[in-house]
């Protein structure tokens, strides 16, 4: 005699049928379950964009936009030198960033050795790339601070309005001597770059403020004094002292690079080198073999394989992916605010490289942590300048998604 | 014979040149990729050498700073006075992260499953550009959201057990970033289950309730766990919601609505009091520093190997 499976004989149908429904019900509340927390991430979003709209709204007005940060008239406080940090920065950063990521995939993806060793060394670096992810931002920002701002004190150490470190090009001094002639002064060219002070006790070659080269003439005290206005404006007492000022044209540049937006947007660079690498490697391997097979078959060499062939082929992606990454460093604000510090009491953008610079990051975590109510919403209004440029950044990476799609299809 | 026309014009340029501006080429681009690896190096040649001027200090030993109960770097002028105790700092970010990690792991996951398993196409393509929306807003963003909105409403639900700056708003605010990480990785995951190990539990009567968590989520599971290990790593790394939302007082408790000072938020303070070069304050910086790197390091590390090791590969 045959005997029935367990599982059969033990259950009568009514039970396995109120098993059933039982199971089916469990499904459904799971997959209610399942939209309920898909719709939180809606809701969230919703809040988040509706809340800071409501806190901000009131503040979105041309003094936002055009004027600097202000502490005695927050009223009228701007983020203008803010955005043009940021752009300065973020141009800096993606100058950097963008050859250096997109070499390393290409390098990664297209010329993969053969010898065992340097397969070994392939595989790490790619191994390091994914650690160098993970990385917080603020460790950047640390490395940037020692290696960028401080460069190991190998030059020397920055102090407070004092030029240190290697001047190499766009720095002249000279000394800044009062002339007879009420609030005019003459220029003396520093020649020792040691000495900070000079005495004047004879006529010396210098220039007026336009720049213009003219004699400095002496006048002794107890001689009667000159009388026309433009001997007296070339004129110095004996024994006049004159400081150092520094004159810096755009092109200034030492080392160490101190907290100058030029270390900023390198700081940056090493945050989002690694996301370009990867999102250009996983578009550099989407490119179909058949196509880099046939440019070899033509005789083509590697390089030139992934100049004209493989690199055109995976452009839409690695754009893609840079303007994401790009879309990163213009809301990143840790790394910004270890290099730059946290000061953002600044009328202008970057006037040198070496000059320092405030982004709209950096801005917006000031103006948040504050105790005014004006300075919150004015933090709302810049978050909501931040979000629609990131927007228009997203939506050209969107855009040129979709048009890469049309063409292949 | 007359020669093809290709041939009759000889004008054959020479490979040489060819050849070595292709080398150029490649060990220009080597160079590139030799720079990542530097990075690497520099930073952990940074935190060895600026970490040890902190540990050569005479206020500062190894074992007070793994053991200490407080942490006075930036509250006592006296620097003898001063206490450099790593673990109210790590408990500060700990508590962050757990929290955190309570909202976005399992807000995370559930989102995956309906986005491989349920959505359709149409509300797929709602719901995914949502979440990368969520993901593209700069974490300053959600700092400031943290305290305009999430630790308000705490206090109010709470009738005021929250302080102003607390571990739990921070906490929040760390989870909703990394929901869309959890997110995607998971769901990329899964979709790389192949559709004949579903078909075959639908086949054997699973519901898809049984299907997708039975089934499918364990066969993605190396993936989840490290997208898992990823945002934690995230999370503990996360700076200025902390910065903002967190409070600036360490402290050693488990009580999430009180202010916790973060090893980021401690870094940000620090660089906010702009105090001098080489001073025990400064270098603490980076002693902070590298107990955040390892501890972000490992957990990557662990990622890549979970993923690596534990991926099951469907032919």
């Amino acid at each position: 005699m045959s005997t029935l499976p367990k599982a059969l004989s033990e259950q009568d149908a009514d039970f396995q049928q109120s098993n059933a429904s039982r199971r089916q019900r469990m499904s459904v509340w799971f997959y209610g379950l399942c939209v309920a927390i898909a719709l939180i991430s809606v809701v969230v979003l919703v809040v988040l964009l509706v809340s800071i709209w409501v806190q901000g709204q009131s503040r979105l007005t041309a003094d936002l936009l055009m004027n600097s940060h202000s502490e005695l008239d927050i009223e009228r406080s701007g983020m203008w030198p803010a955005i043009i940090g940021s752009l300065f920065v973020c141009g800096v950063c993606a100058l950097v960033a963008l050859p250096l990521g997109v070499g390393t995939a290409v390098f990664l993806e297209e010329f993969k050795p053969k010898a065992k060793p340097l397969r070994w060394l392939h595989g790490f670096v790619q191994l390091n790339i994914a650690n160098l992810a993970g990385v917080p931002s603020i460790v950047y920002g640390l490395l940037g601070l020692t290696v960028f701002v401080y460069m190991f004190n190998i030059f020397g150490q920055i102090k407070v309005n004092e030029s240190s470190g290697w001047e190499l090009m766009g720095a002249n001094h000279k000394y800044q001597v009062l002339s007879l002639e009420t609030g005019n002064v003459v220029f003396v060219p520093q020649t020792d770059p040691d000495q900070r002070q000079i005495t004047i006790d004879q006529p010396v070659q210098g220039m007026d403020a336009a720049g213009d080269p003219i004699e400095i003439e002496v006048w002794q005290p107890g001689t009667p004094k000159p009388t026309d206005p433009a001997v007296r404006r070339r004129t110095v007492r004996s024994g006049a002292i004159g400081a150092t000022v520094t004159e810096k044209s755009w092109y200034y540049f030492r080392l160490p690079l101190d907290k100058s937006f030029l270390a900023g947007g390198l700081t940056l660079a090493l945050v989002i080198l690694p996301i370009i690498i990867i999102a250009s490697q996983e578009s550099l391997r989407g490119v179909s073999p058949s196509l880099r097979e046939a440019s070899m078959g033509l005789g083509a060499t590697t390089w030139q394989t992934v100049r004209d062939v493989s690199l055109p082929a995976a452009l839409p992606g690695i754009m893609t992916g840079s303007i994401l990454a790009m879309g990163r460093a213009i809301g990143e604000a840790a790394p910004i605010l270890v290099v730059l510090g946290a000061a953002v009491a600044k009328n202008a953008g970057p006037q040198n490289l070496m000059d320092n610079a405030v982004t709209m990051p950096v801005l917006i975590y000031n103006w948040a942590g504050r105790q005014q109510d004006e300075f919150k919403e004015l933090a709302a209004a810049a978050i909501i300048v931040l979000l629609v440029i990131l927007l228009l950044l997203n939506s050209a990476a969107i855009i040129i998604r979709h048009k890469v799609q049309q063409s292949q299809s | 014979m007359a020669l093809p026309k290709a041939l009759q014009n000889r004008d054959f340029r020479s490979t040489r040149v060819g050849m070595i501006s292709e080398r150029i080429i490649v060990v220009l681009l080597g160079l590139c990729a030799l720079i990542t690896v530097l990075i690497t190096i520099g930073i952990i040649y940074m935190l060895v050498t600026q970490s040890a001027g902190f540990f050569r200090s005479d206020f500062v030993s190894l074992r007070g700073f793994l053991t200490d109960k407080e942490w006075t770097a930036l509250q006592s002028q006296d620097l003898a006075k001063a206490q450099f105790g790593i673990l109210p700092l790590l408990s500060g970010t700990l508590r962050v992260t757990l929290i955190a990690m309570l909202i976005a792991l399992p807000l995370g996951l559930i989102t995956a499953i309906y986005l491989s398993e349920f959505a359709s196409s149409k509300i797929r393509s709602w719901l995914k550009p949502t979440l990368e929306v969520i993901a593209g807003v700069p974490t300053v963003v959600l700092g400031y959201f943290a305290i305009l909105v999430i630790s308000p409403s705490l206090q109010w639900a709470s009738g005021g057990a929250f302080s102003t700056f607390n571990a739990t708003s921070a906490g929040i605010a760390v989870g909703i970033l990394c929901l869309p990480m959890v997110c995607s990785l998971s769901e990329d995951a899964m979709r790389a289950v192949p559709r004949s190990l579903r078909e075959g539990a639908y086949g054997l009567g699973c519901t898809p309730f049984e299907t997708s968590v039975k089934v499918v989520v364990p066969a993605a599971l190396s993936g989840i766990v490290s997208a898992f290990l990823l945002a934690f790593s995230r999370a503990i790394g996360e700076t200025m919601v902390v910065a903002l939302a967190a409070g600036t007082l360490p402290t050693l408790t488990a009580d999430p609505t009180r202010q916790a000072q973060t090893m980021t938020g401690f870094i940000v303070e620090m660089i906010k009091s702009e105090s001098e070069y080489g001073t025990v304050q400064y270098f603490s910086l980076y002693a902070v520093a590298v107990s955040l790197f390892l501890i972000t390091f490992a957990m990557t590390l662990l990622g890549q190997i979970v993923r690596r090791r534990f991926q099951e590969s469907y032919q």
